[in-house]
């Protein structure tokens, strides 16, 4: 992970949030009227998540190297044609990024989850930016189930919520079929129970 | 679309759909006659029509005014020839060339054609489009060519606004439009109608929305449908009712309010209160008692003192340099676009805010505003997803604040933001508090004003105000002092902004979704933003950097408080009990 400046100037654990950095007293719970959750932020107490299907980082995968193939294919014959060391080196980038997409798309899989709580259904993605969605059973207005060929080939489908916000950003790609239907008529279920207007 | 097959809802209407102010029996609308009087009661629609048949059900169905055609044609024209004038401008030049003496009696041919279109298209359009109002919805049917059937349900109702745009309103005419909250597009524009038509029908649909119904039941005798300015039992919330037409500090009100939602709300009702109140002829208008307008002056001096005020100073110096550095005029052209787009920008702000004024009502929140377009809207009460009050660096020596709202359905236009979403274009401190006080009576704190003071310029934790901590300050060098969250009892408070200054509120019942981001500076910091999702529109409810407990805590708890809320949260239908 690479840091600017600014953290690298203030080496910091994550872990110890508390200890400010630059030699600040380390602030207590800080003073609002919001309580302090002990735990990790992305780690709600007594939530077991659910990850998605490994299967999606092979449809990723499969995707992002088409992608990559392409350029990498003519990259190499130009270069076999040239003999020149530039394009080589353009080669090799191309490896590189490959190696990378290889490297990280299964640990973004990995770091997908969703948990149903009671009430809510909560969604969390990301490694480097992480981000976590609580979407209340009771404002969803539409759930979306997709699968494209390459998904149905792999048997998954993603299922993505609608609250009457745009800024709900809550989709789960990647679910088996049968979870997935399952997870539609679950939250669709729900809903209904919990709906209020807007 | 479904072409004569019986609406669903028709069912509850009484036999011959008689729906206020609809003459039974009364034949076919008149080419010149008021359409009011000129409803085709269902019966009397199955006779011998000579136009489209109605639809064979027993919807009262009604027409627009039949001026209309007249009005909306000129949209046509004008925007065929601007299509013109913009893409084909060359070529219509060489061909008035190409046709020398004769070019004038050509384009004034064409300009005629184009007319006759318009008309002719708006005038059949007129014809294919009618209306009906249920206790359930509001139907409307339109198309010529693709037919349109729209069902709009009333207790899915967001706002209603009356627009005159300033053609229509010279002959009289408006516009009225229902916002449903189903995206862009999905309001319901009923054009035009006469004004007192129109005021009318609004009444009608709120009433309906309400959850009264009309001829259902009398109404207790003794009870005023229009309760006198003075009657103590208008009075809005008994004694400890702010004065609302005062704007001195502490006009504030207290917080014993009821909630927004609460169908005993700020005013009395109109009609009595029953499970299934009721109201005998037309539809009870509710009473509204003013609460601020906003002066001509200091709307031209706010507009004056925004940041377009600067752009343009700035184009204007940039202009004159490149005619005294280049000592020509025409290269000052190629700002032209840009000026033109400041300007209009500028205008169209002062414009929608001219004549603004906000009242209260049972209703709602009620709104006139607009210099050449006129527009009336109303708000029913818990519809105010969130609210915004903003004030720019130059509005800080006046104190000035401007007040902004999401409301589903409105600005989902875009170019509309400006004209729907504002709650107050400019106000003192004063009547900015007074437009929260418009959404949310009670903040749910002892100190309602000590809470929004600290909200607009606040930079300590004082008061309960979760902030950023110091060592955001590497991420926002100057941002950080004012990023601060506080809860009440009603609603989430959030600041931000030290150049800009700005709080937002947003009621719990009306949370859409939550989320929690982390980048990966933040979490060397060990920071995280917290963001509030809410319906389309200006404001955004979130708060940058927050320690990453807090901002884990907030989302745990506000995920809690606003189920929790919307559980309590009123009936849709805000003058029905629950």
């Amino acid at each position: 992970m690479s840091t600017p400046e600014g953290a690298a100037a203030h080496p910091q654990p994550a872990a110890a949030p508390a200890a400010a950095p630059g030699g600040e007293p380390a602030p207590g719970p800080a003073p609002g009227a919001a309580p302090v959750r002990e735990s990790e932020p992305f780690e709600p107490a007594g939530v077991d998540w659910t990850p998605v299907s490994p299967r999606l980082a092979s449809a990723r995968l499969l995707v992002g190297l088409a992608w990559l193939a392409v350029p990498l294919v003519a990259l190499v014959v130009v270069a076999a044609v040239t003999g020149s060391v530039w394009v080589w080196a353009s080669a090799a980038v191309v490896v590189a990024l490959v190696a990378w997409v290889v490297w990280l798309v299964p640990r973004q899989v990995r770091a997908m989850g969703y948990a149903e709580r009671a009430d809510d259904l909560l969604l969390r993605r990301g490694i480097l930016f992480r981000s976590m969605v609580v979407v209340p059973y009771g404002r969803m207005q539409y759930v979306d189930v997709t699968a494209g060929p390459l998904a149905r080939k792999l048997g998954i489908a993603s299922v993505q919520l609608h609250t009457a916000s745009p800024g709900t950003d809550a989709s789960i790609d990647g679910l088996p079929t049968a979870e997935a239907a399952r997870l539609r008529d679950q939250l669709a279920s729900r809903g209904e129970a919990r709906l209020a207007g807007l | 679309m479904t072409e004569d097959r019986p609406l669903p809802a028709a069912g509850p209407l009484p036999a011959g759909g008689v729906v206020p102010g609809a003459g039974p029996g009364a034949a076919r609308v008149p080419a010149a006659g008021a359409p009011a009087a000129g409803v085709p009661a269902a019966g009397a629609a199955a006779g011998p029509a000579p136009e489209p048949a109605p639809p064979a059900d027993d919807l009262a169905w009604r027409r627009m005014h039949p001026v209309t055609p007249a009005v909306k044609g000129w949209k046509v024209l004008a925007a065929v020839l601007a299509i013109i004038a913009w893409n084909a401008a060359d070529d219509v030049r060489q061909l008035a060339e190409w046709l020398g003496g004769r070019a004038w009696l050509v384009i004034a041919g064409v300009v005629v054609l184009v007319a006759l279109i318009g008309f002719g298209y708006s005038a059949i359009a007129w014809r294919m489009t009618r209306f009906a109002v249920t206790d359930e919805a509001v139907h409307l049917r339109s198309g010529v060519v693709f037919r349109q059937q729209r069902q709009a349900r009333l207790d899915r109702l967001q706002a209603v606004d009356v627009v005159q745009p300033l053609l229509a309103r010279i002959i009289g005419l408006s516009e009225l439009r229902l916002e449903v909250a189903g995206g862009a597009g999905s309001a319901v524009s009923l054009a035009f109608l006469r004004e007192a038509e129109a005021e009318q029908l609004r009444a009608e649909l709120l009433a309906r929305a309400a959850g009264l119904h009309p001829g259902r039941r009398p109404r207790p005798a003794g009870a005023p449908a229009h309760p006198a300015p003075g009657d103590p039992a208008a009075a809005p919330a008994g004694p400890a009712a702010p004065p609302l037409a005062t704007t001195a500090p502490g006009a504030v009100p207290a917080t014993d309010h009821p909630a927004t939602a609460d169908p005993e709300a700020a005013l009395t009702l109109p009609v009595e209160p029953d499970a299934d109140g009721g109201w005998e002829g037309a539809a009870p208008v509710a009473p509204e008692r003013p609460v601020y307008e906003v002066p001509v002056g200091r709307l031209l001096a706010s507009t004056l003192l925004s940041s377009a005020t600067i752009w343009l100073v700035v184009m204007l110096g940039a202009v004159g340099a490149l005619i005294v550095g280049t000592g020509q005029v025409g290269s000052a052209f190629a700002l032209l676009p840009a000026l033109l787009g400041v300007v209009s920008y500028t205008w169209t702000r002062f414009n929608r805010g001219a004549n603004f004024r906000a009242a209260i009502s049972p209703d709602g929140i009620r709104l006139r505003h607009g210099l050449t377009e006129s527009r009336a809207q109303t708000v029913p009460p818990g519809r105010v997803q969130a609210v915004r009050v903003t004030q720019g660096l130059l509005w800080r020596k006046p104190d000035w604040w401007r007040v902004e709202v999401n409301v589903a359905g409105y600005g989902s236009n875009g170019d509309q933001t400006q004209t729907e979403n504002v709650l107050l274009p400019v106000g003192t401190r004063d009547e900015a508090m007074l437009a929260l006080w418009l959404v949310l009576p009670d903040l749910g704190t002892e100190d309602p004003r000590a809470l929004v003071e600290a909200g607009l310029a606040g930079r300590t934790a004082d008061g309960g105000w979760a902030v950023a901590p110091r060592r955001s300050r590497w991420l926002d060098p100057i941002g950080w002092r004012r990023h601060g969250v506080t809860v009440t009892d009603r609603a989430l408070v959030l600041r931000s902004g030290v150049l800009v200054r700005q709080l937002v509120v947003v009621p719990h019942e009306r949370t859409q979704s939550l989320g929690l981001e982390q980048g990966p500076l933040q979490r060397r910091l060990g920071l995280a933003s917290f963001q509030l999702h809410s319906t389309p529109g200006p404001v955004s409810p979130r708060v940058d950097h927050l320690d990453q407990r807090v901002a884990a805590g907030l989302l745990d708890e506000q995920a809690a408080r606003a189920r929790s809320a919307r559980a309590g949260a009123g009936p849709e239908q805000w003058m029905r009990r629950a």
